[in-house]
């Protein structure tokens, strides 16, 4: 009896102990499974709407006599994506028969409506569209295309994704996911054991890694965690926050995360995340339009975005993709005829040079600088904006060449200083101040420094326009006025003597303002700067557009200011633009993700410089292009296409600039080395020839402004400012003054003269200092 | 002011002030794109024959007139006709106004942005975007604007009054009646209604 006693109190005991430990194990699996809960849920929602920024290029307009060739638009719907194609009969189609074009637009949500898909015939004559026209043959004034995605602003840790809802997942994506990696998705419950044993086996007989265990649930949990270790604790947490996924979310729901997370790629910095940018990445265009062979690969790729990348080894990719597609034959996911002639197709992934989403780094810099003013980081990392900008892809892209292609070719010249330089290239629409092509180093696609918004450089020359402006705006100085080229020196307040100097060192006496300012003749500017008033230069500076006004020394005059290319763009905007000031933009307009407008830097002028003094000056630059220091530009340009400029060289050579605007484009060249060493070029032999190029490549139209109500016309000479007439002289030029504006007459030749001797050039009889200064012009 | 101008130019001509051309006579410069300057680009405008009153007359008075009506006031330079919108223009404005009235006022920005980019050099344009910006509240945007006109349509009076008129209803909304007048008063002297 004692014994049977104490055996039961001996199981009781273990029975109790045992229970203890059951409830410890069963309160220790709720803690677990709470916090893990916890953690996976919070996750699985919060990153539900991390959406990045989808930045857009300015869109294509379209209307009847547009300068377009059928050639450039088939180049611009190729970058958009759009397939070439018989039919023609989808979203993102065209065909091309000569020159008419049929094209199939597709669907966009703009800014201020949802553009809904449409189809359009154009045809094209003699570089123009000469007819746009609908689906039902009526004509259409305007019409515009899809813009083209630029690039996203993602957070810091780099993820990047274009999120896409269910409506514009193809159906065969998530049938082919679930074939190839998850065959029991619908029916699992977070884990499938079968499967992990079935994969099992089925590596062991392939003899190579052919299926996974995980589930895509188990698989979406993973990416959620940046930590990449596989240890057992790992991939026990991971089983426990699938089965809880599972049960709180449904089977829709963890499909789209995942594919809108999964990792797909790597762009540098940018990690690829989710089928709708991977769509871009590899393709070009977007997910709905992509053809089963394209769907096929890109659930390939899911197994190892690197070791399947399709650019760097696409043999395995091929294999892989086809395994994916006899997979889906197999399963019955497609048709065996449908597998086999995928598998006869080639990869199609788009070029690594403009991966699908163009790579311009120096404008999105410009474009986050510009809306972190009115928006948060996680604003614009996190809420899924849309911003529309300013960039003309087209533009920046023949400025990309231009540029590289004048650097290559100094690289060869003889002077070793001239090798290896940087360079920059700013493009705007002065009218309305839109930043239309940006490009920050010589290697435009890399994103590093961008020297277009942070290199402050001495802009030499480029300042000199500025001075002649404050002169002409106090209302003493007209451009047939006499300013002294002649030496100056100046005691500086820490006591050092400044002596500039001119370009060819000699000093050429009185001469007018409009020659001091088309030879860019450094004396007479001092001269002219000190008699105007340091201080009501610096102003200038700042009411063309320069955020602070330069410090007030007398080598600010010669352009000893230092500024970036966006500053001087800014001041020249200024000029270009009948002195109207347009703060310079990037962004149009931002949508929120429900496509409601926000917060965006608006179109702004306002009246900054007097108008006639600004038109002077415009008409002065003019001729710094005709026989200035900028005419060698003019050599090849069409002779209609009148250009103004300003040529800028710093100290030593170490920096070569050059500004100069049509009637519709403003071009900021700069050219010089990171290191700031010499590069024996000048304003005119290192940028002007860039912004030559570019100039002659692009749709412009000629520099043509309208002379102001108070101003005339009147002709004087180019040396002694003195009036004359057309007929005499070669020395004589029309330039604007204001009515009534009193001006010296010139003494022999009177305006109404008529030529006696046709052979001599030269009426009237010279001053000696004439004859030197124009032989001493005439040298290159 | 009309008449010292005219004494001005009556000087200058006979002068024989030569060539009013600002550029190079050579080649008349191709009007791409949207340069011209507020002109339709191709077709050659018609200058319409604008009825304006006889100096003196009232409306109403015979047109038999006894004193010889001083001659209508050459210009220095020829009046530029009337800007007028390329259809594209046309069609982006008739959207933008739409938009208006609708009250879609960053719909309508958009549109006249548009429009902007295919003629950034019209000045009715800018005098539709100044009448946007009065919607918007946006008052002295307005008159930059109606100014930014001004300085496009020299020599077209029509296109001038119209600016006035915008800077005018700017100045006056802002409460500064004296400017206000003076402007609507320029705009009257342009193109009577």
């Amino acid at each position: 009896m004692a014994r049977s006693k104490r055996s039961r109190a001996t199981r009781r005991r273990w029975q109790r102990g045992f229970a203890i430990l059951l409830l410890l194990l069963l309160i220790a699996g709720t803690v677990i499974v709470a916090v893990l809960g916890h953690r996976i849920t919070s996750q699985f929602e919060g990153r539900r709407w991390t959406l990045p920024a989808r930045v857009y290029a300015q869109p294509l307009d379209l209307y009847v006599g547009q300068s377009l060739s059928a050639e450039r638009f088939t180049e611009e719907l190729r970058r958009l994506g759009y397939l070439a194609s018989e039919a023609a009969d989808r979203p993102g189609t065209y065909r091309r028969k000569g020159g008419r074009v049929d094209v199939q637009v597709r669907e966009f949500r703009f800014s201020d409506e949802l553009q809904p898909a449409q189809s359009l015939r154009l045809d094209f004559k003699g570089g123009r569209m000469s007819s746009l026209r609908d689906a039902q043959g009526s004509d259409v004034p305007v019409a515009r295309l899809d813009p083209l995605l630029i690039g996203s602003i993602f957070p810091t840790h780099g993820e990047d994704r274009i999120v896409v809802s269910p409506s514009e997942v193809p159906p065969l994506l998530p049938e082919a996911l679930k074939a190839v990696e998850d065959r029991k998705f619908d029916q699992h419950f977070g884990v499938d054991p079968l499967a992990i044993m079935r994969a099992l086996f089925a590596n062991i007989r392939a003899g190579q890694v052919e299926q996974g265990g995980s589930t895509l649930t188990q698989q979406l949990v993973k990416s959620y965690f940046l930590d990449s270790r596989r240890t057992l604790r790992r991939k026990a947490e991971e089983a426990v926050m699938a089965i809880i996924l599972e049960a709180r979310f449904d089977k829709a729901d963890i499909m789209n995360a995942y594919i809108n997370e999964i990792y797909l790629g790597q762009d540098g910095r940018r990690a690829v995340h989710g089928f709708g940018l991977a769509s871009q990445f590899y393709f070009g265009k977007p997910l709905n339009e992509l053809d089963l062979h394209e769907v096929s690969l890109l659930v390939a790729i899911v197994r190892g975005p690197s070791y399947y990348d399709p650019r760097r080894h696409p043999e395995r990719a091929l294999e892989r993709r086809n395994l994916v597609l006899r997979l889906l034959a197999e399963q019955r996911v497609v048709s065996d005829e449908q597998a086999e002639a995928a598998a006869g197709r080639p990869l199609g992934v788009t070029g690594s040079v403009r991966r699908g989403g163009s790579f311009f780094p120096a404008f999105l810099d410009l474009v986050r600088r510009q809306l972190r003013r009115d928006y948060r980081e996680e604003d614009l990392t996190e809420a899924g904006l849309t911003v529309f900008t300013t960039l003309d892809p087209l533009l920046q892209e023949k400025a990309e060449a231009a540029l590289a292609a004048e650097l290559k070719r100094q690289d060869g010249s003889k002077r070793e200083e001239a090798h290896g330089l940087e360079g920059v290239v700013v493009v705007t629409s002065p009218q309305t101040g839109e930043v239309i092509a940006m490009i920050g180093g010589r290697l435009a696609s890399m994103d590093g420094f961008n020297r277009a918004l942070d290199a402050r450089r001495p802009i030499g020359s480029l300042a000199k326009p500025v001075v002649y402006l404050t002169a002409l705006e106090s209302g003493a100085f007209t451009p047939a006025s006499i300013v002294q080229d002649e030496p100056v020196q100046l005691k500086l307040p820490g006591g050092q003597l400044w002596e500039p100097n001119n370009f060819d060192r000699r000093a050429n006496g009185p001469v007018t303002i409009v020659e001091a300012l088309t030879r860019s003749l450094n004396l007479a500017t001092v001269n002219l700067g000190l008699e105007v008033g340091l201080d009501r230069v610096a102003q200038t500076f700042e009411d063309l557009g320069l955020e602070e006004a330069p410090p007030e020394y007398p080598s600010m005059l010669l352009g000893a200011v230092d500024l970036s290319p966006i500053d001087v763009a800014q001041i020249y905007n200024t000029l270009a633009n009948g002195g109207f000031r347009s703060p310079l933009r990037a962004v149009r307009a931002v949508v929120d993700e429900d496509g409601q407008p926000l917060r965006a830097p608006e179109l702004e002028v306002t009246q900054a410089a007097s108008a006639e003094a600004v038109y002077a000056l415009d008409r002065m630059l003019i001729e710094v292009m005709e026989r200035g220091t900028g005419r060698t530009a003019r050599r090849q340009l069409p002779d209609s296409l009148v250009v103004a400029g300003k040529t800028g060289t710093s100290n030593d050579y170490r920096d070569s600039w050059f500004a100069g605007f049509s009637g519709t484009h403003l071009i900021v060249v700069w050219v010089g080395h990171d290191d700031n060493s010499p590069t024996a070029l000048t304003g005119t032999t290192g940028a002007l020839p860039v912004w030559t190029k570019l100039m002659a490549s692009i749709d412009t139209s000629a520099f043509e402004p309208l002379m102001p109500e108070d101003m005339e016309d009147r002709w004087v000479d180019y040396y002694t400012g003195r009036e004359t007439s057309p007929i005499c002289a070669g020395s004589a030029l029309s330039l604007p003054f204001m009515i009534g504006a009193r001006l010296e007459a010139s003494e022999s030749c009177l305006p109404g003269d008529a030529v006696e001797d046709e052979t001599d050039q030269l009426l009237q009889p010279s001053p000696p200092d004439a004859v030197e200064r124009r032989r001493r012009y005439k040298q290159p | 002011m009309r008449v010292l101008r005219c004494l001005l130019v009556g000087v200058l001509l006979l002068n024989g002030a030569c060539s009013i051309q600002p550029f190079k006579p050579e080649s008349p410069v191709a009007a791409t794109g949207g340069a011209a300057q507020g002109r339709a680009a191709g077709s050659a405008p018609e200058l319409e024959s604008v009825k304006e009153p006889v100096p003196g007359m009232l409306p109403g008075d015979d047109l038999q007139i006894l004193a010889p009506a001083p001659m209508p006031l050459p210009r220095e330079r020829p009046a530029a006709p009337p800007a007028t919108l390329k259809p594209a223009s046309q069609a982006l404005v008739n959207q933008a106004q739409a938009q208006r009235r609708k009250g879609d006022l960053p719909g309508a920005n958009v549109s006249l942005e548009r429009a902007l980019r295919i003629e950034p050099n019209n000045p009715l344009l800018w005098i539709e975007m100044g009448r946007l910006r009065m919607d918007q509240g946006n008052l002295p945007q307005a008159e930059s604007m109606g100014r930014k006109a001004l300085a496009m349509s020299v020599g077209d009076d029509r296109t001038q009054a119209e600016a006035w008129r915008l800077i005018g209803e700017s100045l006056k909304a802002r409460g500064k009646n004296p400017q206000a007048e003076e402007a609507f008063e320029r705009a009257r002297e342009l193109a009577p209604l």
